[in-house]
């Protein structure tokens, strides 16, 4: 089992790097590696709860709950997010918050970094 | 090194490829990057084509475009999201995504 | 107990994305990521501008004063400060027609560190040397 760090800064909407993250995660997890994701610039406005899914947008809390429930760790950059209005009561649960430096620690550990950066 | 490098786009950044050298390169295109293995503009591959490197099309993303895997240039191999995995984690020591 | 390098790389523009200013931030992050770490284990960052991402480097930017935002310098200037190793690619420079005398420094901050204007092949190094690449 390796470990795999990916950094999204994509955002969930518009760009379809965001799901490209997602699911590369999720083959990943089922492929027995552990997988850490870590959400900055735009893609830290995605840990949000209620989305409404509609089929013309990408959706990201399903497919965010779902690896939570694989194991895989995510976290968001607290300080993107409350910018962009997401905070710990609104956000999905499970979701860890943190700064910068969780995502270079969790570098530092890993076999393989694929960083995505944003639009 | 050994290097993989996405290309997410068509034409945006690959200047940046253009100029990365490795010991041992793939190129993954995902995303829009996918029709780089599928289109031949004004009749000419990609310019892609011409680095010394390995190339791959992600399979979802060309069927995603409406683009048949089996039709795409002979130089790319279409790989799945599993695929990928394995390749990251087998094949190439470095990741970019441009 | 290791170090690990990591290669932050700017290609894109300044203010039309955040990816420049990200680029920034996360780097001089290495300076708290210790809490997180074992003794001895290290990350050690260096910033690389290349393509149209020198065009972050030019100094007597004026963005909080017009639109009330920390300048993509101010960011440049802040890794210096922390003694970051900062690359500007000369090729580039030349490219778009940026005289060196143009690129910011932080010496009105009290940086020791110098920025570093080198050309492609130079990067080429820092990328091959890093365990890790972060293309912004």
């Amino acid at each position: 089992m390796a470990v795999l760090t990916i950094g999204v800064f994509s955002s969930l909407i518009g760009s379809m790097n965001y799901d490209f993250a997602l699911r590369l995660s999720d083959a990943a997890a089922d492929k027995g590696h552990k997988v850490n994701l870590w959400f900055s610039g735009n893609a830290a406005g995605s840990p949000i709860k209620g989305q409404k899914h509609l089929k013309d947008y990408s959706h990201g809390e399903k497919p965010l709950k779902a690896l939570l429930e694989k194991g895989i760790e995510i976290c968001t950059c607290e300080a993107c997010s409350v910018a962009r209005g997401v905070n710990k009561t609104n956000a999905i649960e499970g979701v860890q918050w943190n700064a910068m430096h969780w995502y270079l620690a969790k570098i530092y550990s890993s076999d393989r970094v694929l960083h995505i950066g944003g639009e | 090194m050994k290097l993989a490098v996405f290309v997410s786009d068509y034409k945006i950044t690959v200047d940046t490829l253009d100029r990365l050298s490795a010991e041992k390169m793939g190129i993954i295109f995902v995303g829009n990057g996918v029709y780089h293995a599928s289109i031949k503009e004004n009749g000419k591959p990609s310019f892609l084509f011409d680095k010394s490197a390995h190339f791959y099309a992600l399979k979802e993303d060309l069927e995603t475009r409406g683009v048949d895997p089996s039709g795409i240039d002979s130089r790319v191999k279409a790989v799945t999201y599993g695929d990928v995995v394995d390749l990251i984690m087998n094949d190439y020591e470095k990741l970019a995504w441009l | 107990m290791a170090d690990i390098k990591l290669a932050f790389i700017v290609q894109r523009l300044p203010y039309k994305s955040e990816n420049p200013k990200l680029a920034a931030t996360h780097a001089m992050a290495y300076q708290t990521v210790e809490i997180l770490l074992e003794d001895g284990q290290t990350i050690t960052p260096a910033l690389c501008y290349i393509g149209e991402g020198v065009l972050n480097c030019v100094k007597d930017q004026k963005a909080m004063d017009i639109y009330g935002i920390t300048s993509t310098e101010m960011h440049f200037k802040s890794c210096l400060l922390v003694d970051m190793d900062v690359y500007v690619c000369k090729d580039d420079l030349e490219k778009f027609g940026i005289s060196e005398d143009r690129i910011a420094d932080a010496e009105d901050m009290g940086a020791d560190k110098k920025v570093q204007i080198v050309p492609f092949e130079a990067i080429q190094k820092v990328m091959n040397t890093a365990n890790h690449l972060l293309f912004f």
